[in-house]
Protein backbone atom coordinates (compact mmCIF):
# COMPACT_ATOMS: atom_id res chain seq x y z
CA UNK A 1 0.00 0.00 0.00
CA UNK A 2 1.87 3.36 -1.05
CA UNK A 3 2.20 6.28 0.70
CA UNK A 4 -0.25 8.04 -0.85
CA UNK A 5 -3.35 5.25 0.13
CA UNK A 6 -1.94 5.20 3.52
CA UNK A 7 -2.62 9.19 3.67
CA UNK A 8 -5.45 8.61 2.21
CA UNK A 9 -7.02 6.33 4.48
CA UNK A 10 -5.45 8.48 7.82
CA UNK A 11 -7.62 11.64 6.80
CA UNK A 12 -10.45 9.69 5.68
CA UNK A 13 -10.32 7.59 9.06
CA UNK A 14 -9.99 11.31 11.02
CA UNK A 15 -13.04 13.36 9.02
CA UNK A 16 -15.72 10.38 9.53
CA UNK A 17 -17.21 10.48 13.11
CA UNK A 18 -16.84 7.92 15.81
CA UNK A 19 -19.87 6.65 16.31
CA UNK A 20 -20.44 6.52 12.09
CA UNK A 21 -17.03 4.53 11.66
CA UNK A 22 -18.29 1.27 12.39
CA UNK A 23 -22.05 1.32 10.05
CA UNK A 24 -19.63 3.10 7.40
CA UNK A 25 -17.46 0.02 7.09
CA UNK A 26 -20.25 -2.41 7.49
CA UNK A 27 -21.13 -0.96 4.33
CA UNK A 28 -17.69 -1.06 2.23
CA UNK A 29 -17.54 -5.09 3.38
CA UNK A 30 -14.10 -5.19 2.62
CA UNK A 31 -13.40 -6.37 5.56
CA UNK A 32 -13.46 -10.08 6.74
CA UNK A 33 -15.37 -11.10 9.34
CA UNK A 34 -12.76 -11.84 11.52
CA UNK A 35 -10.77 -8.25 10.69
CA UNK A 36 -14.02 -6.32 12.19
CA UNK A 37 -14.56 -8.88 14.95
CA UNK A 38 -10.61 -7.97 16.16
CA UNK A 39 -11.42 -3.65 15.45
CA UNK A 40 -12.91 -2.45 19.09
CA UNK A 41 -14.79 0.62 18.13
CA UNK A 42 -14.56 1.73 21.92
CA UNK A 43 -10.34 2.80 21.38
CA UNK A 44 -9.43 6.08 20.81
CA UNK A 45 -9.50 6.86 16.74
CA UNK A 46 -6.13 7.29 16.93
CA UNK A 47 -5.63 3.61 18.19
CA UNK A 48 -8.38 2.42 15.79
CA UNK A 49 -6.68 4.29 12.76
CA UNK A 50 -3.60 2.35 13.04
CA UNK A 51 -5.22 -0.76 13.39
CA UNK A 52 -7.34 -0.42 10.46
CA UNK A 53 -3.69 0.64 8.33
CA UNK A 54 -2.27 -2.27 9.35
CA UNK A 55 -5.56 -4.42 8.13
CA UNK A 56 -5.48 -2.74 4.56
CA UNK A 57 -1.58 -3.45 4.92
CA UNK A 58 -2.36 -6.87 4.80
CA UNK A 59 -4.78 -6.99 2.53
CA UNK A 60 -2.58 -5.22 0.22
CA UNK A 61 -5.33 -2.58 -0.88
CA UNK A 62 -4.90 0.13 -3.16
CA UNK A 63 -6.19 3.62 -3.42
CA UNK A 64 -9.16 2.59 -5.25
CA UNK A 65 -10.44 0.26 -2.23
CA UNK A 66 -9.98 3.31 0.42
CA UNK A 67 -11.94 5.91 -2.42
CA UNK A 68 -14.79 3.35 -2.50
CA UNK A 69 -15.30 3.72 2.08
CA UNK A 70 -14.51 7.44 1.07
CA UNK A 71 -17.37 7.66 -1.43
CA UNK A 72 -19.80 5.60 1.18
CA UNK A 73 -18.87 8.01 3.50
CA UNK A 74 -19.92 11.45 1.36
CA UNK A 75 -22.93 9.74 0.11
CA UNK A 76 -24.11 9.29 3.59
CA UNK A 77 -22.84 12.71 4.86
CA UNK A 78 -23.19 15.02 1.65
CA UNK A 79 -23.65 18.28 4.26
CA UNK A 80 -19.81 19.08 4.75
CA UNK A 81 -19.18 20.78 2.01
CA UNK A 82 -21.00 23.27 -0.25
CA UNK A 83 -22.65 22.70 -3.14
CA UNK A 84 -23.35 24.30 -6.30
CA UNK A 85 -26.37 23.84 -8.51
CA UNK A 86 -25.85 23.75 -12.13
CA UNK A 87 -28.68 23.50 -15.14
CA UNK A 88 -28.00 21.61 -18.35
CA UNK A 89 -29.82 23.83 -20.87
CA UNK A 90 -31.17 23.28 -24.58
CA UNK A 91 -31.73 19.30 -24.86
CA UNK A 92 -31.35 17.41 -27.58
CA UNK A 93 -34.39 14.96 -29.22
CA UNK A 94 -32.64 12.25 -27.14
CA UNK A 95 -31.17 13.98 -23.90
CA UNK A 96 -34.68 12.39 -22.64
CA UNK A 97 -33.91 9.00 -22.71
CA UNK A 98 -30.43 8.74 -21.69
CA UNK A 99 -29.70 5.84 -19.08
CA UNK A 100 -27.36 4.63 -16.94
CA UNK A 101 -24.94 2.61 -18.85
CA UNK A 102 -24.79 4.93 -21.98
CA UNK A 103 -23.74 8.11 -19.49
CA UNK A 104 -21.32 6.27 -17.52
CA UNK A 105 -19.50 5.49 -20.79
CA UNK A 106 -20.24 8.44 -22.43
CA UNK A 107 -18.81 10.90 -19.40
CA UNK A 108 -15.69 8.37 -18.65
CA UNK A 109 -14.78 8.76 -22.49
CA UNK A 110 -15.21 12.36 -22.93
CA UNK A 111 -13.83 13.31 -19.55
CA UNK A 112 -10.51 11.17 -20.27
CA UNK A 113 -10.84 12.71 -23.87
CA UNK A 114 -9.78 16.18 -22.15
CA UNK A 115 -7.75 15.64 -19.69
CA UNK A 116 -5.44 12.67 -19.58
CA UNK A 117 -4.61 11.79 -15.82
CA UNK A 118 -8.30 11.23 -14.05
CA UNK A 119 -9.71 9.23 -11.28
CA UNK A 120 -13.44 8.39 -12.40
CA UNK A 121 -15.91 6.67 -9.78
CA UNK A 122 -19.65 6.77 -11.07
CA UNK A 123 -22.15 4.63 -8.19
CA UNK A 124 -25.84 4.71 -8.67
CA UNK A 125 -27.41 5.63 -5.66
CA UNK A 126 -30.84 3.88 -4.52
CA UNK A 127 -33.06 7.50 -5.29
CA UNK A 128 -32.26 7.48 -8.76
CA UNK A 129 -29.13 9.77 -8.19
CA UNK A 130 -26.14 9.40 -10.04
CA UNK A 131 -22.93 9.84 -8.19
CA UNK A 132 -19.68 10.58 -9.49
CA UNK A 133 -16.23 11.35 -7.98
CA UNK A 134 -13.57 12.75 -9.66
CA UNK A 135 -10.20 13.11 -8.93
CA UNK A 136 -8.11 15.21 -11.46
CA UNK A 137 -4.02 15.20 -12.42
CA UNK A 138 -2.89 17.08 -14.99
CA UNK A 139 -1.09 16.00 -18.23
CA UNK A 140 2.65 15.23 -15.53
CA UNK A 141 0.99 13.97 -12.64
CA UNK A 142 -1.16 11.63 -11.32
CA UNK A 143 -4.73 12.12 -9.84
CA UNK A 144 -5.01 13.94 -6.55
CA UNK A 145 -6.88 12.07 -4.64
CA UNK A 146 -7.14 14.16 -1.26
CA UNK A 147 -9.35 16.86 -3.22
CA UNK A 148 -12.20 15.45 -4.99
CA UNK A 149 -14.57 16.72 -6.78
CA UNK A 150 -18.16 15.10 -6.13
CA UNK A 151 -20.85 15.25 -8.86
CA UNK A 152 -24.51 14.49 -8.77
CA UNK A 153 -27.27 14.24 -11.44
CA UNK A 154 -30.61 12.57 -11.29
CA UNK A 155 -31.44 11.34 -14.76
CA UNK A 156 -33.39 12.82 -17.10
CA UNK A 157 -33.30 15.65 -15.18
CA UNK A 158 -31.46 19.29 -16.38
CA UNK A 159 -29.88 19.59 -12.74
CA UNK A 160 -26.66 19.06 -11.67
CA UNK A 161 -25.12 19.63 -8.26
CA UNK A 162 -21.74 19.81 -7.79
CA UNK A 163 -18.89 20.10 -4.34
CA UNK A 164 -15.19 21.23 -4.36
CA UNK A 165 -14.58 22.30 -8.04
CA UNK A 166 -11.88 24.99 -8.55
CA UNK A 167 -12.67 27.00 -11.34
CA UNK A 168 -10.07 25.64 -13.50
CA UNK A 169 -11.48 22.60 -13.99
CA UNK A 170 -15.67 23.46 -14.15
CA UNK A 171 -15.04 23.88 -18.19
CA UNK A 172 -13.62 20.45 -18.20
CA UNK A 173 -16.71 18.80 -16.23
CA UNK A 174 -18.99 21.18 -17.82
CA UNK A 175 -18.11 20.02 -21.59
CA UNK A 176 -18.31 16.15 -20.39
CA UNK A 177 -21.24 16.71 -18.52
CA UNK A 178 -23.10 18.30 -21.32
CA UNK A 179 -21.93 15.59 -24.14
CA UNK A 180 -23.01 12.92 -21.54
CA UNK A 181 -26.25 14.40 -20.78
CA UNK A 182 -27.13 15.01 -24.68
CA UNK A 183 -27.80 18.71 -23.66
CA UNK A 184 -26.23 21.79 -25.60
CA UNK A 185 -25.25 23.80 -22.62
CA UNK A 186 -25.02 24.00 -18.85
CA UNK A 187 -25.23 26.87 -16.90
CA UNK A 188 -24.87 28.04 -13.21
CA UNK A 189 -28.38 27.52 -11.63
CA UNK A 190 -27.72 30.55 -9.05
CA UNK A 191 -28.35 27.87 -5.93
CA UNK A 192 -25.58 26.62 -3.43
CA UNK A 193 -26.03 25.49 -0.33
CA UNK A 194 -24.29 23.12 2.33
CA UNK A 195 -27.65 20.65 2.70
CA UNK A 196 -27.35 18.92 -0.34
CA UNK A 197 -31.04 17.28 0.01
CA UNK A 198 -32.35 20.93 0.69
CA UNK A 199 -31.10 22.38 -2.37
CA UNK A 200 -32.29 19.27 -4.37
CA UNK A 201 -35.48 19.56 -2.59
CA UNK A 202 -35.94 23.27 -3.49
CA UNK A 203 -34.62 23.03 -7.16
CA UNK A 204 -37.08 19.69 -7.97
CA UNK A 205 -39.57 21.31 -5.74
CA UNK A 206 -40.10 17.94 -4.12
CA UNK A 207 -41.80 19.51 -1.05
CA UNK A 208 -45.73 20.10 -0.96
CA UNK A 209 -47.33 23.02 -3.39
CA UNK A 210 -50.49 24.39 -1.94
CA UNK A 211 -52.04 26.31 -5.23
CA UNK A 212 -53.90 29.04 -5.52
CA UNK A 213 -58.01 28.55 -4.98
CA UNK A 214 -60.84 30.62 -4.98
CA UNK A 215 -62.72 28.72 -2.47
CA UNK A 216 -60.57 27.21 -0.10
CA UNK A 217 -61.82 24.59 2.47
CA UNK A 218 -64.27 26.08 4.88
CA UNK A 219 -62.25 24.37 7.96
CA UNK A 220 -61.42 27.59 9.72
CA UNK A 221 -60.96 26.14 13.61
CA UNK A 222 -57.44 25.19 14.27
CA UNK A 223 -56.59 21.61 15.32
CA UNK A 224 -55.69 22.49 18.94
CA UNK A 225 -58.95 24.22 19.47
CA UNK A 226 -61.22 21.67 17.32
CA UNK A 227 -60.90 19.16 19.90
CA UNK A 228 -61.59 21.93 22.77
CA UNK A 229 -64.48 23.34 22.38
CA UNK A 230 -64.35 25.66 25.42
CA UNK A 231 -61.65 27.61 23.03
CA UNK A 232 -62.33 30.17 20.52
CA UNK A 233 -60.55 31.64 17.90
CA UNK A 234 -62.00 34.66 17.19
CA UNK A 235 -60.81 35.66 13.86
CA UNK A 236 -59.90 31.80 12.91
CA UNK A 237 -61.26 32.78 9.34
CA UNK A 238 -58.52 35.62 8.78
CA UNK A 239 -56.03 33.34 10.26
CA UNK A 240 -56.62 30.67 7.46
CA UNK A 241 -56.77 33.09 4.96
CA UNK A 242 -53.28 34.70 5.62
CA UNK A 243 -52.09 30.63 6.16
CA UNK A 244 -52.93 29.64 3.04
CA UNK A 245 -51.45 32.94 1.53
CA UNK A 246 -48.19 31.95 2.78
CA UNK A 247 -48.61 28.42 2.14
CA UNK A 248 -48.95 29.18 -1.33
CA UNK A 249 -45.95 31.63 -2.01
CA UNK A 250 -43.47 28.94 0.07
CA UNK A 251 -45.34 25.57 0.66
CA UNK A 252 -47.06 23.45 3.00
CA UNK A 253 -45.57 20.71 5.41
CA UNK A 254 -41.97 20.12 5.93
CA UNK A 255 -39.75 22.98 3.65
CA UNK A 256 -35.81 21.71 2.55
CA UNK A 257 -33.87 23.30 5.08
CA UNK A 258 -32.42 26.37 2.66
CA UNK A 259 -30.02 27.66 5.08
CA UNK A 260 -28.57 31.92 3.36
CA UNK A 261 -30.27 33.33 0.60
CA UNK A 262 -28.14 36.29 -1.10
CA UNK A 263 -29.73 39.63 -2.62
CA UNK A 264 -27.12 41.39 -4.79
CA UNK A 265 -28.15 44.98 -5.02
CA UNK A 266 -27.13 47.73 -7.86
CA UNK A 267 -29.81 49.96 -7.29
CA UNK A 268 -30.30 54.07 -7.05
CA UNK A 269 -30.73 54.44 -3.40
CA UNK A 270 -33.87 55.92 -3.08
CA UNK A 271 -34.51 57.74 0.70
CA UNK A 272 -36.68 61.10 0.31
CA UNK A 273 -35.07 62.05 4.29
CA UNK A 274 -31.21 62.02 2.66
CA UNK A 275 -30.79 64.02 -0.41
CA UNK A 276 -27.20 63.45 -0.54
CA UNK A 277 -27.51 59.94 -0.85
CA UNK A 278 -29.76 59.86 -3.01
CA UNK A 279 -28.68 62.79 -5.66
CA UNK A 280 -25.87 60.51 -6.74
CA UNK A 281 -25.60 58.68 -10.18
CA UNK A 282 -23.84 55.86 -9.20
CA UNK A 283 -25.79 52.84 -8.20
CA UNK A 284 -25.58 51.83 -4.81
CA UNK A 285 -24.17 48.67 -4.11
CA UNK A 286 -24.99 46.57 -1.55
CA UNK A 287 -25.32 42.93 -0.44
CA UNK A 288 -27.89 41.48 1.49
CA UNK A 289 -27.95 38.31 3.32
CA UNK A 290 -30.55 36.02 5.17
CA UNK A 291 -29.51 33.26 6.96
CA UNK A 292 -30.98 30.77 9.42
CA UNK A 293 -31.54 27.31 9.81
CA UNK A 294 -34.25 26.90 8.14
CA UNK A 295 -35.09 30.31 6.03
CA UNK A 296 -37.87 29.13 4.06
CA UNK A 297 -39.89 27.94 7.37
CA UNK A 298 -39.04 31.62 9.04
CA UNK A 299 -40.24 33.25 6.01
CA UNK A 300 -43.87 31.13 5.59
CA UNK A 301 -43.93 32.08 9.51
CA UNK A 302 -43.69 35.78 8.84
CA UNK A 303 -46.38 35.20 6.33
CA UNK A 304 -48.58 33.08 8.32
CA UNK A 305 -48.62 34.92 11.58
CA UNK A 306 -49.44 38.75 9.85
CA UNK A 307 -45.79 40.16 11.01
CA UNK A 308 -45.03 40.76 7.65
CA UNK A 309 -48.26 41.71 5.26
CA UNK A 310 -49.93 39.27 2.21
CA UNK A 311 -49.13 39.19 -0.38
CA UNK A 312 -45.05 39.60 0.40
CA UNK A 313 -42.76 40.76 -1.81
CA UNK A 314 -42.15 38.69 -4.97
CA UNK A 315 -38.08 38.73 -3.88
CA UNK A 316 -38.54 36.58 -0.79
CA UNK A 317 -40.96 34.57 -3.12
CA UNK A 318 -38.96 33.99 -6.13
CA UNK A 319 -36.82 31.68 -4.06
CA UNK A 320 -38.98 28.93 -4.02
CA UNK A 321 -40.52 29.99 -7.26
CA UNK A 322 -37.56 30.20 -9.01
CA UNK A 323 -35.51 27.45 -7.25
CA UNK A 324 -32.59 30.03 -6.88
CA UNK A 325 -30.87 31.76 -3.77
CA UNK A 326 -28.77 34.50 -5.43
CA UNK A 327 -29.91 37.12 -6.73
CA UNK A 328 -29.14 40.21 -8.38
CA UNK A 329 -31.28 43.55 -8.63
CA UNK A 330 -30.81 46.25 -10.66
CA UNK A 331 -32.80 49.31 -11.47
CA UNK A 332 -34.44 47.74 -14.70
CA UNK A 333 -35.84 44.80 -13.18
CA UNK A 334 -33.55 41.25 -11.78
CA UNK A 335 -30.09 41.15 -13.51
CA UNK A 336 -29.14 39.35 -16.54
CA UNK A 337 -28.37 36.23 -14.59
CA UNK A 338 -32.29 35.79 -13.74
CA UNK A 339 -33.73 33.59 -16.40
CA UNK A 340 -37.61 32.15 -15.74
CA UNK A 341 -37.26 28.64 -14.98
CA UNK A 342 -37.88 25.86 -16.88
CA UNK A 343 -40.32 23.56 -15.87
CA UNK A 344 -39.07 19.65 -15.34
CA UNK A 345 -40.85 16.97 -17.48
CA UNK B 1 -68.14 51.52 15.78
CA UNK B 2 -68.53 48.11 17.00
CA UNK B 3 -67.81 47.99 20.67
CA UNK B 4 -67.29 45.30 22.67
CA UNK B 5 -69.97 46.02 25.41
CA UNK B 6 -69.47 44.21 29.06
CA UNK B 7 -73.69 43.53 30.27
CA UNK B 8 -75.49 43.51 26.84
CA UNK B 9 -75.89 39.57 27.04
CA UNK B 10 -76.98 37.23 29.94
CA UNK B 11 -74.72 35.76 31.98
CA UNK B 12 -74.68 31.81 32.30
CA UNK B 13 -74.68 29.63 35.88
CA UNK B 14 -71.25 29.29 37.09
CA UNK B 15 -69.52 30.51 33.50
CA UNK B 16 -66.91 32.78 33.43
CA UNK B 17 -65.65 34.11 29.81
CA UNK B 18 -62.60 34.90 29.31
CA UNK B 19 -61.16 36.69 26.17
CA UNK B 20 -57.26 37.50 25.64
CA UNK B 21 -56.18 39.40 23.06
CA UNK B 22 -52.31 39.05 21.63
CA UNK B 23 -50.65 40.17 18.76
CA UNK B 24 -48.06 37.26 18.45
CA UNK B 25 -51.35 34.49 19.29
CA UNK B 26 -48.46 32.16 21.65
CA UNK B 27 -48.89 32.58 24.93
CA UNK B 28 -52.58 32.89 24.69
CA UNK B 29 -52.93 29.00 23.04
CA UNK B 30 -50.73 27.95 26.28
CA UNK B 31 -53.01 29.71 28.87
CA UNK B 32 -56.16 28.68 27.82
CA UNK B 33 -54.89 25.16 27.45
CA UNK B 34 -54.75 25.58 31.36
CA UNK B 35 -57.59 27.99 31.99
CA UNK B 36 -60.15 25.38 30.54
CA UNK B 37 -58.67 23.19 33.21
CA UNK B 38 -60.50 24.65 36.12
CA UNK B 39 -63.37 22.70 37.88
CA UNK B 40 -64.61 25.35 40.34
CA UNK B 41 -65.89 27.60 37.38
CA UNK B 42 -66.31 26.70 33.59
CA UNK B 43 -64.48 28.75 32.02
CA UNK B 44 -64.60 29.41 28.21
CA UNK B 45 -61.69 31.51 26.32
CA UNK B 46 -61.67 33.74 23.29
CA UNK B 47 -58.53 34.08 21.61
CA UNK B 48 -58.35 37.33 18.99
CA UNK B 49 -54.79 38.81 17.96
CA UNK B 50 -56.77 42.56 17.77
CA UNK B 51 -59.93 44.37 18.40
CA UNK B 52 -62.08 44.70 17.02
CA UNK B 53 -63.96 41.29 16.88
CA UNK B 54 -65.40 40.18 13.65
CA UNK B 55 -69.03 40.61 13.57
CA UNK B 56 -70.23 37.55 12.48
CA UNK B 57 -68.84 35.90 15.61
CA UNK B 58 -71.58 38.28 17.54
CA UNK B 59 -74.82 36.13 17.65
CA UNK B 60 -72.64 32.84 19.24
CA UNK B 61 -70.05 35.07 21.59
CA UNK B 62 -71.23 35.03 25.15
CA UNK B 63 -70.59 37.32 27.83
CA UNK B 64 -67.14 38.68 27.95
CA UNK B 65 -66.34 38.69 31.46
CA UNK B 66 -62.55 39.87 31.55
CA UNK B 67 -60.40 41.09 28.23
CA UNK B 68 -56.68 41.05 29.05
CA UNK B 69 -54.64 42.12 26.66
CA UNK B 70 -50.84 40.22 26.33
CA UNK B 71 -48.15 42.01 25.64
CA UNK B 72 -44.34 40.82 24.43
CA UNK B 73 -42.38 43.84 26.00
CA UNK B 74 -39.41 42.95 23.62
CA UNK B 75 -41.82 43.49 20.63
CA UNK B 76 -42.79 47.43 19.96
CA UNK B 77 -45.59 46.15 17.61
CA UNK B 78 -47.02 44.17 20.69
CA UNK B 79 -47.69 47.30 22.40
CA UNK B 80 -48.92 49.51 19.39
CA UNK B 81 -51.07 46.62 18.43
CA UNK B 82 -52.89 45.86 22.39
CA UNK B 83 -52.81 50.27 22.10
CA UNK B 84 -54.69 50.31 19.34
CA UNK B 85 -57.17 47.53 20.03
CA UNK B 86 -58.21 49.80 23.37
CA UNK B 87 -60.58 51.94 21.37
CA UNK B 88 -62.87 49.14 20.31
CA UNK B 89 -63.80 48.46 23.87
CA UNK B 90 -66.92 49.96 25.61
CA UNK B 91 -65.74 52.52 28.38
CA UNK B 92 -67.73 50.07 31.12
CA UNK B 93 -65.09 47.33 30.74
CA UNK B 94 -62.40 49.85 32.26
CA UNK B 95 -64.37 49.13 35.70
CA UNK B 96 -62.38 46.31 36.64
CA UNK B 97 -63.15 44.26 33.60
CA UNK B 98 -59.75 44.68 31.69
CA UNK B 99 -56.24 43.57 32.61
CA UNK B 100 -53.29 44.03 31.39
CA UNK B 101 -50.35 41.08 31.03
CA UNK B 102 -46.88 41.57 30.11
CA UNK B 103 -43.97 38.99 28.76
CA UNK B 104 -40.70 39.43 29.05
CA UNK B 105 -39.80 41.66 31.15
CA UNK B 106 -36.82 40.44 32.49
CA UNK B 107 -35.57 40.15 28.83
CA UNK B 108 -31.47 42.67 29.14
CA UNK B 109 -32.81 44.46 25.39
CA UNK B 110 -36.21 45.86 26.89
CA UNK B 111 -35.98 49.88 26.59
CA UNK B 112 -37.01 51.19 29.99
CA UNK B 113 -39.14 53.54 27.92
CA UNK B 114 -41.64 50.70 27.28
CA UNK B 115 -42.03 49.13 30.28
CA UNK B 116 -42.53 52.90 31.95
CA UNK B 117 -45.28 53.43 28.84
CA UNK B 118 -47.19 50.16 29.58
CA UNK B 119 -46.81 51.11 33.23
CA UNK B 120 -48.76 54.78 32.41
CA UNK B 121 -51.03 53.51 30.34
CA UNK B 122 -52.15 50.56 32.68
CA UNK B 123 -52.08 53.27 35.74
CA UNK B 124 -54.32 55.69 33.14
CA UNK B 125 -57.04 52.94 32.99
CA UNK B 126 -57.05 52.28 36.16
CA UNK B 127 -56.29 48.15 35.67
CA UNK B 128 -54.40 46.06 37.22
CA UNK B 129 -50.50 45.09 35.44
CA UNK B 130 -49.74 41.38 35.58
CA UNK B 131 -45.91 39.93 34.54
CA UNK B 132 -45.76 36.59 33.12
CA UNK B 133 -43.33 34.15 32.59
CA UNK B 134 -44.06 32.46 29.12
CA UNK B 135 -41.25 29.98 28.43
CA UNK B 136 -41.56 27.37 31.71
CA UNK B 137 -44.44 25.43 32.19
CA UNK B 138 -44.33 26.80 36.17
CA UNK B 139 -44.66 30.48 34.97
CA UNK B 140 -47.78 29.72 32.83
CA UNK B 141 -49.31 27.62 35.75
CA UNK B 142 -49.12 30.93 37.58
CA UNK B 143 -50.05 33.15 35.47
CA UNK B 144 -53.45 31.44 34.49
CA UNK B 145 -53.74 30.67 38.47
CA UNK B 146 -53.63 34.60 38.72
CA UNK B 147 -56.23 35.34 35.94
CA UNK B 148 -58.48 32.83 37.01
CA UNK B 149 -58.48 34.61 40.41
CA UNK B 150 -59.30 37.96 39.01
CA UNK B 151 -61.80 35.85 36.42
CA UNK B 152 -63.97 34.73 39.16
CA UNK B 153 -64.57 38.64 40.99
CA UNK B 154 -64.81 39.65 37.25
CA UNK B 155 -67.48 37.06 36.49
CA UNK B 156 -69.60 37.87 39.80
CA UNK B 157 -68.94 34.80 41.06
CA UNK B 158 -66.96 35.52 44.17
CA UNK B 159 -69.82 36.44 46.93
CA UNK B 160 -69.19 39.91 48.49
CA UNK B 161 -66.51 41.39 45.92
CA UNK B 162 -67.58 43.09 42.82
CA UNK B 163 -64.89 43.60 39.82
CA UNK B 164 -64.61 47.58 40.73
CA UNK B 165 -63.72 46.89 44.35
CA UNK B 166 -61.12 44.15 43.76
CA UNK B 167 -59.88 46.76 40.45
CA UNK B 168 -59.40 49.45 43.74
CA UNK B 169 -56.62 46.76 45.02
CA UNK B 170 -55.23 45.77 42.03
CA UNK B 171 -54.62 48.39 39.97
CA UNK B 172 -51.23 49.17 38.74
CA UNK B 173 -49.59 52.22 40.58
CA UNK B 174 -46.81 54.66 38.88
CA UNK B 175 -44.29 54.88 41.63
CA UNK B 176 -43.25 58.36 41.99
CA UNK B 177 -39.59 58.76 40.31
CA UNK B 178 -41.20 57.07 37.30
CA UNK B 179 -39.47 60.78 35.03
CA UNK B 180 -36.10 60.15 36.70
CA UNK B 181 -34.06 58.13 34.47
CA UNK B 182 -33.09 54.49 35.59
CA UNK B 183 -29.55 53.35 37.17
CA UNK B 184 -28.40 52.26 33.80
Amino acid sequence: MDDSARRLLQRLIRRIPAQMLKPTLDKWDRLTAAHRQSMDFTESKWALTEKLLAICEENEMTVKHITELEMIHVIENPDHSMWYALQLVDPEDDAHSVELTQFKEQFKSHLRELIRHVSIKIKKHTDEAVWIRIAWGDSFSRPNHLKPTYVVHHLQTPYVFVTSLTSKLKPLLSQALVLSTRYQAIKDASLSGRKLTAIRDLLMRQYQQVFPTKYPSSLVENNQNASNILINKEQAELAASRHQKACEAFGDGMLPQLQSAVYKLETKFRDHTNKTMTEREEAFRCVVKFASTNLLESLRHCASSGISSTPGTSLLSSIPLKGRNYFVITDNGPGPSSQTRQPPN
Amino acid sequence: MSLLKPFSKLPGLNTANILLVENEEQFQQSLADILVEETSVSVTVRLAKTLPLPMENDESRPRIDLVVFIMNLTSELSFQSAEASLKYLDPGYFLGKVCFMVTNARNASVPTERLDAVRKLAASLHCPLLFAEDQAPDGVTSATERLLTVLKVAAGLVPTTTALYLSNLTRCTLPPDIEQPSFD
